[in-house]
């Protein structure tokens, strides 16, 4: 049950980007392009995997005087050897990411599934979590990138700075539709199953 | 405590290590094929009559501008009797954020026949503007050659040049022409340090 609730928070209800609105500044800034938005949340998807799963592993080796210290040296390392896999494989997505690629190492999501979850919970749970939030995060830089260079054929302000802004506040907006028709939906299941409490009660009263 | 978080640097910067070593030649050879793709790119107009030489290293006299590397590497391109022309590196270190490498095809006088930015960490939206992924400035010296204008002209616009600088981020391309400037002088002084006996 607690693995369904985290696919869930990850990728609909508390989605990084739509509803945390964490790591920003790459969300934003790399999403011009399908490809680039790709190979980017690629990267952040295997920092993050690795990060929750090596957290969790030292979890208990840690206090709190050095937690953070280990937690931001452990996403360093990922990071630098995230950017030395890119650069080996796929250099001109390394070329065309750029400062972003190191820039992982900054992305709040990180450092804060590792404070907020993996420091706590056993190896698996910990390595699901970065999976869906990964994941989460993965599906809505590729949306970003996708709706933004399809719009940028007829729109160039779709490709610029203030379009990306445009674009994730759509897209931020649309999940928020859904969001409160599903809450609707289940209002409106729970309130009939309470009616039927409502009568038993009543005729054993 | 301090012991432990010591110990955690060891062991990640062992596996910072460990991937470096695994990757460093597979990141050398990418590297290498990018060059020569861009060299391709670069010297295309040459190419109809000409191929790409082996690269040759050349020492450089003392009085050569610190935009060239010594030794430098000269690829020249050669038809079946002659060197039709040259690409050569420099680069700048005036840029905003540390070195941008530039690539340069000359024919045999000396004219630019293509110019790239091959490696650079400038801003974002502003001074990156030099790469051709982002606009076509650099393209904008192809066909010239340092007589074609009087030295005062080898400067951007701000500076009462010639050439466009970008909004905001003068100091890129600045850098990239006053590169160009002393590279292209000290070359038309000296025209033999680009010929590469065959």
């Amino acid at each position: 049950m607690k693995i369904v609730t985290l696919w869930l928070d990850g990728i609909w209800d508390r989605n990084p980007g739509l509803i945390q609105l964490l790591g920003l500044c790459p969300l934003l800034a790399v999403s011009n392009t399908l490809e680039n938005a790709f190979g980017l949340g690629l990267a952040t998807l295997f920092v993050l995997v690795l990060s929750n799963a090596s957290v969790s592993l030292i979890r208990n080796l840690v206090d709190d005087a050095i937690r953070l210290p280990v937690f931001v040296l452990v996403i360093a390392a990922l990071t630098t050897c995230a950017e030395l896999l890119v650069q080996a494989f796929d250099y001109p997505l390394y070329q065309s990411l750029g400062i972003f690629l190191p820039l992982i190492v900054t992305n709040c999501l990180i450092l804060g599934r590792a404070e907020a979850l993996a420091r706590r919970e056993p190896f698996v749970v910990s390595t699901m979590d970065g999976l869906a939030q990964g994941l989460g995060f993965f599906l809505v830089l590729v949306s970003l990138g996708a709706l933004r260079e399809w719009a940028s054929e007829t729109l160039i302000l779709a490709a610029l700075p203030p379009g990306a802004f445009i674009a994730l506040g759509l897209l931020v907006a649309l999940h928020q539709v859904i969001q409160s028709k599903l809450k609707h939906l289940r209002t409106q299941i729970i309130a009939n199953t309470k009616d039927r409490r409502v009568r038993t009660t009543g005729d054993i009263s | 405590m301090t012991l432990r978080l010591a110990a955690f640097g060891l062991i990640t910067s062992l596996f910072v290590g460990v991937i470096y070593v695994i990757t460093k030649p597979l990141i050398i050879a990418a590297k290498e094929e990018a060059r020569l793709e861009q060299l391709y790119a670069l010297a295309e107009p040459l190419l109809v009559d000409g191929a790409i030489q082996t690269p040759v290293r050349k020492e450089l006299a003392s009085n050569a501008p610190a935009t060239l590397e010594r030794p430098l590497l000269i690829t020249p391109i050669a038809n079946a009797t002659d060197q039709i022309g040259s690409v050569i590196p420099f680069k700048s270190t005036e840029g905003y954020s540390g070195t941008i490498q530039l690539l340069i095809a000359l024919d045999q006088n000396q004219r630019i026949i293509g110019l790239r930015a091959i490696d650079h960490k400038e801003t974002p939206g502003l001074g990156d503007k030099i790469d051709t992924r982002k606009t076509d400035w650099i393209l904008s010296f192809n066909g010239l050659a340092y007589r074609d204008l009087s030295p005062d002209d080898w400067a951007v616009d701000k500076d009462g040049g010639r050439f466009d600088s970008f909004t905001g981020a003068t100091i890129t391309p600045r850098a990239v022409v006053n590169a160009l400037k002393d590279t292209l002088r000290y070359l038309d002084e000296n025209p033999d340090v680009l010929e590469v006996g065959q």
